[in-house]
């Protein structure tokens, strides 16, 4: 009987459609069930010789079937699809990727601008000048007369015309108080000069010189501006001490060091065994310089301080030859990506 | 400065061990740079037993020991024939050490013997007189051991480094009155009461004939003296202080310049013509053989110690070869000045002298302390060198110093420090330092004579704040006006470029600012370069850093090959950095660069790609995409002009009918001249006129809105004469007006064959599309059609 053959065929159909394993079987399924000569179309097709209630009856039973295999299948078709993409297409994947060069910035000038924007933060200008200056600014205006010992703490580079390079950023001080009224709260960093050349010394480094000038800055405030950038530079539990010093162009003045990074304060070669390293120079604002730009030492009182790039670098880095900054052999430049 | 630790506590009781002492003196301001055992830096000084001892043959003065220390053994030649033993413990300077006069031990041989050292005598030990006896050691020594260890001696030896403001500090006397000023432990300043103060009549005369140059003079006679080896206790501290002992006189007066700071000249009288001392200006054109054998001559600025006749003396800095003193000395007159500290250090500086006086008198010297200087010499003298006769003291002063008088009101000094000290502790601070006086809201002071460096207020913050202690002085924030502040645009632009060129995979360097001029003389540059006018060093460290640069390239071009040379053979590199052009001025004009140098080749050999070379290309996109980044239009003119390009692989940019730069690929025989063999591109762009430029640039800011409706493209390949430039093609296009077109380019460039020689074929592909609605497939046709077939008119080109 049909009715018989329909549940046989509905048990086989059910059968088979659940071993389809790839688009193959899927499409030979598909030929043989539900093609132009498949089982279900000629089932169909062998209806026609019986009653209308049955014919009706078993027609619906088949083409519900049919319309319910067509749908199994879609998702069945797209099943196998989907899992045909992770298919292992044998690439091996430990073959390194296409790789796009990256460039560096030179290690003095990533550490001067992590100041600059320390500063910045500050409230600190940045401004520039120049390298080649007069003995006027680089010195006299800054309380250091042509007889004055200090001048030995800084050798000199001397050009034949009687001008110099820079032996420091300080004349920057003073450019910058001749342009501009106070209040004023710079930084100006740079190159600077010294015949001086060994692992430690560079005839040519870099500083940053910072100037604030304002009714009542105090050395309480320089200690705290300095506190904070070396908090900033070398990490929140960085120690910092402040000693007594001298500079001509400040007084008080003091010198800034920092608990050693290397040793963390019990001595080692690299801070000579005195746990701690110098960082930087500083002090308030002597009177001469100010009386040097013309300003009122009735109203007006400061800090300036100045420190060297490269000895920050140095020490962040443990670096312990200065000329590798101005050699630039690319290994070294590319290790600061 | 050197400071023995047994010498300073004759002066100050040390209540701390001399790291203490050390810790308290850099927290006060003057830096301990070491702690040093002078005995220990001496080297090996060791134990060593005799084992047997030889006469040499053919030397029957010398013996010779063999010794050990314990684990070796060595030979050792002596003069002490009498009194080497064996079995005895003796003290050996190995080689390599150094022994207390100064000499440096080293293998000897006398003839085919040879000397592994030699044994000390305990003057040679530093530990006492006798320089004929040999060092013996206890009979239960370890072999091997340092003698200064088996005999429990050290000395300790502060290091000081002392600012130039601090002369008063360049004493023994001097450091102790600091520590007592920072510990308040007791001092025991030195006593005159049993000075010798009266004596003979003076036989001679003195005049201050420059009063500007020296401010107090001082000196006596002493007669009938012995010149010899000074005692050793005197030599040691000599020796501890880093100085060489050299006959009693000259000795004790390096004994009181260390002790007191006080530098004195001894002159041998016989020398001193008609017995007249003047201290007068130096004649132009005088000159003086001087004790470090140099003959200088002076001029006016210079200021000398003369008899009636010569000078004898560089005053305060050396004196003259003549008029020292020397064994033969019976007679001598003995100075003790304060000169003017200006007129000094230009002498010094001017002449090039550095001595332990004139080093003195430069950072000043306590005018009240000339007399007590000569009186601790006087007393030394008397006792060491045995004077017949001492005249009395002649001291001329002509103007009295007198100390300023300082005011300090509480008010200043809060203000200053931001913190307030209470009144009674500044005021015995200021008692340590000079007389004061409570008076009204503040202090009147008068520093102590020696305290030279302190003349204004805030002289005395800074002692104040220091004695009270830097650390003891609480950090705040500034209370501080706000103002507006407009950022350096220059400084903007220049991180601006920097970026670029990080984000472009380019490394930045730094060079030096200062070069060889050869390396200029490499680049073949025409005789009336610009860049051959450059500022010249007076001073420099080498002549291959001694002119400042007047193009990047010859330090890019070094920088290049310190990498090859180290095996980087690839290179792609930038700087911004300022060259130096001299003007009429003093000071010179300062435009900053940029500089690119690519070399080798533009990408690693890789599993995915072949190697490629850099090649001009390259360096014309990277500075496109700056100039496209930039928004300026820089032209690229074919064949720089500049001598060391390669001219048909180079270019010079041009902003607005100005030269700013070029860009090529150097010469081989240019690199050659480097010591490189490879290929080179390089370009270098005066960064002024650009920023200007881009401060001037209206910008005009166009922001690209997604299209509407699709684009279509057409491409035109034909072949064309191989001397034809694409920029002409693309610049006739230009011309033609063409409707629709949004974007044309030159696509593909082919050359060989089947192409005929001296041809080539291109494509370029045009790109057209209209705002309101789809180009039909036919307009856009006809539209191509009549553009190719202009093309082929205007280039004569034939179809592909
Ligand atoms: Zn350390």
């Amino acid at each position: 009987m049909i009715s018989e053959e329909i549940e046989k065929l509905k048990k086989e159909v059910w059968e088979t459609f659940e071993k389809i394993q790839d688009l193959s079987h899927l499409e030979n399924f598909r030929v043989k069930y539900l093609g132009k000569k498949g089982k279900i179309t000629s089932l169909l097709k062998s209806l026609k010789d019986l009653s209308l209630e049955e014919k009706r009856r078993l027609g619906k039973e088949l083409n519900e079937l049919r319309d319910q295999l067509e749908e199994k299948l879609k998702i069945k078709e797209r099943e196998i699809l989907f899992k045909e993409e992770d298919k292992d297409l044998g690439l091996d994947l430990t073959l390194p990727g296409r790789a796009f060069p990256v460039g560096t910035l030179h290690p003095l000038s990533q550490i001067i601008d992590e100041l600059c924007n320390i500063f910045s933060r500050l409230g600190f200008e940045i401004v520039t000048g120049p390298e080649i200056e007069t003995e006027y600014y680089n010195f006299t205006a800054l309380n250091i007369p042509d007889w004055h010992p200090a001048r030995d703490m800084q050798a000199t580079f001397y050009l034949k015309n009687g001008a110099l390079l820079r032996t420091h950023t300080s004349p920057m001080q003073i450019r910058t108080m001749l342009e501009r009224k106070p209040p004023l709260r710079i930084i100006a960093p740079g190159k600077v000069y010294r015949c001086d050349a060994d692992v430690r010394h560079s005839p040519m480094f870099h500083q940053l010189e910072g100037l604030m000038v304002d009714k009542d800055v105090n050395f309480a405030d320089l200690k705290g501006i300095l506190t904070y950038f070396a908090k900033e530079t070398f990490g929140e539990k960085t120690k910092v001490r402040f000693r007594p010093s001298y500079f001509p162009f400040t007084e008080p003045s003091l010198e800034m060091d920092i608990e050693c990074v290397i040793c963390k304060g019990k001595g080692c070669r690299v801070c000579g065994e005195a746990g701690w390293l110098e960082i930087l120079g500083a002090g308030m604002v002597h009177p001469e310089v100010f009386n040097a730009v013309n300003y009122d030492t009735e109203i007006w009182q400061g800090f300036a301080f100045g420190l060297g790039i490269e000895r920050i670098a140095m020490i962040k880095y443990g670096i312990d030859d200065i000329r590798m900054f101005f050699e630039n052999h690319l290994l070294f430049l590319q290790s600061f990506k | 400065m050197k400071v023995p630790i047994s010498w300073l506590s004759e002066f100050i009781e040390l209540k701390e061990s001399p790291e203490e002492v050390a810790e308290i003196l850099t927290m006060g301001g003057v830096e301990v740079e070491a702690i040093e055992n002078p005995y220990e830096n001496l080297g090996n000084l060791i134990a060593v037993k005799i084992l047997e001892i030889y006469e040499p043959e053919g030397l029957k003065d010398l013996a010779l020991c063999k010794v050990t220390d314990g684990k070796e053994i060595y030979t050792v030649l002596t003069t002490g024939k009498t009194q080497v033993k064996p079995n005895l413990i003796v003290g050996l300077a190995k080689p390599e050490s150094f022994t207390f006069s100064g000499e440096k031990v080293e293998v000897k041989a006398i003839k085919k013997f040879k000397s592994y050292g030699m044994f000390l005598s305990p003057y040679e030990a530093g530990l006492g007189e006798e320089k004929e006896k040999l060092l013996l050691l206890p009979e239960y020594s370890p072999l091997g051991e340092s003698i200064y260890k088996i005999l429990g001696i050290s000395e300790t030896v502060l290091d000081l480094a002392i600012t130039p403001n601090r002369g008063d500090l360049l004493s023994i006397l001097g450091v102790a009155r600091e520590i007592h000023t920072l510990t308040s432990w007791k001092l025991n300043p030195p006593n005159f009461e049993n000075a010798i103060k009266t004596g003979k009549k003076f036989p001679g005369k003195v005049e201050i004939l420059d009063k500007d140059g020296c401010f107090r003079y001082a000196g006596r006679f002493f007669g009938n003296i012995k010149v010899k080896e000074s005692p050793f206790y005197i030599q040691k501290r000599l020796w501890l202080c880093g100085l060489r002992p050299i006959n009693n006189i000259v000795d004790i007066t390096n004994y009181v310049l260390l002790e007191f700071g006080q530098p004195l000249h001894a002159f041998d009288w016989e020398k001193i013509e008609d017995k007249t001392i003047f201290i007068r200006r130096a004649y132009p054109g005088e000159k003086l053989f001087m004790l470090d054998g140099v003959e200088r001559t002076f001029n006016e600025e210079d200021l000398v110690i003369a008899d009636a006749k010569k000078p004898m003396v560089l005053a305060g800095i050396m004196g003259g070869e003549d008029s020292g003193v020397s064994e033969n000395t019976k007679n001598i007159f003995l100075e003790s000045a304060w000169f003017n500290q200006k007129r000094i250090r230009r002498s010094s500086q001017r002449h090039r002298i550095t001595t332990e006086s004139s080093y003195r008198f430069e950072r000043n010297i306590d005018p009240e302390g000339v007399v007590l200087g000569l009186l601790r010499a006087s007393e030394l003298i008397s006792k060491i060198a045995e004077p017949e006769i001492i005249s009395e003291i002649v001291d001329i002063y002509p103007k009295h110093f007198i100390p300023p008088q300082i005011s300090l009101f509480n008010q200043k000094l809060t203000k200053y420090l931001g913190f307030s000290i209470p009144s009674e502790e500044v005021e015995n601070i200021l008692k340590k330092l000079g007389q004061v006086r409570r008076s009204g809201y503040g202090f009147q002071f008068i520093p102590f004579s020696y305290r030279q460096d302190l003349k204004i207020p805030e002289d005395l913050v800074e002692e104040v704040a220091r004695i009270y202690g830097y650390n003891k002085i609480p950090s705040s924030f500034p209370k501080s006006t706000l103002y507006c502040q407009s950022p350096s645009k220059i400084l903007i632009f220049e991180k601006k470029l920097k970026d670029i060129f990080k984000s472009l995979g380019f490394s930045e360097v730094i060079t030096y600012s200062f070069i060889d001029p050869k390396t200029l003389e490499k680049l073949n540059l025409e005789k009336n370069d610009p860049r051959l006018n450059f500022i010249e060093l007076a001073n420099p460290l080498s002549s291959n850093q001694s002119i400042m640069r007047t193009t990047l390239v010859p330090d890019l071009i070094e920088t290049a090959c310190f990498n090859f040379f180290r095996e980087v053979n690839s290179l792609k590199i930038f700087e911004i950095g300022k060259i130096f052009l001299p003007t009429e001025d003093l000071l010179a004009k300062e435009p900053l660069h940029l500089g690119i140098l690519l070399m080798g080749n533009a990408n690693r050999e890789t599993w995915y790609e072949n190697l490629r070379k850099f090649d001009i290309y390259d360096l014309k996109g990277y500075l496109s995409s700056l100039f496209e980044i930039l928004k300026v239009n820089v032209d690229f003119k074919p064949y720089s002009s500049e001598t060391f390009l390669k001219s048909g692989v180079s270019f010079d940019l041009y902003l607005d009918g100005e030269k700013i730069g070029f860009a090529g690929e150097m010469k081989n025989l240019v690199l050659k001249d480097f010591d490189l063999k490879t290929c080179v591109f390089i370009a270098e762009i005066n960064l002024q006129p650009l920023f200007e430029k881009m401060e001037t640039l209206e910008r005009e800011f166009i922001v690209k809105k997604p299209p509407k409706y699709p684009s279509t493209f057409r491409d035109v390949t034909c072949i064309i004469k191989k001397e034809i430039k694409i920029k002409e093609i693309l610049d006739f296009v230009k011309t033609l007006s063409i409707p629709y077109l949004e974007a044309v380019d030159c696509i593909k460039i082919y050359e060989g064959s089947p192409i005929p020689e001296g041809e080539k074929s291109i494509t370029i592909r045009f790109w057209y599309r209209a705002e309101d609605r789809t180009l039909k497939d036919k307009e856009v046709n006809e539209i191509q059609d009549s553009v190719a077939k202009k093309i082929f008119e205007r280039f004569s080109a034939k179809p592909r």
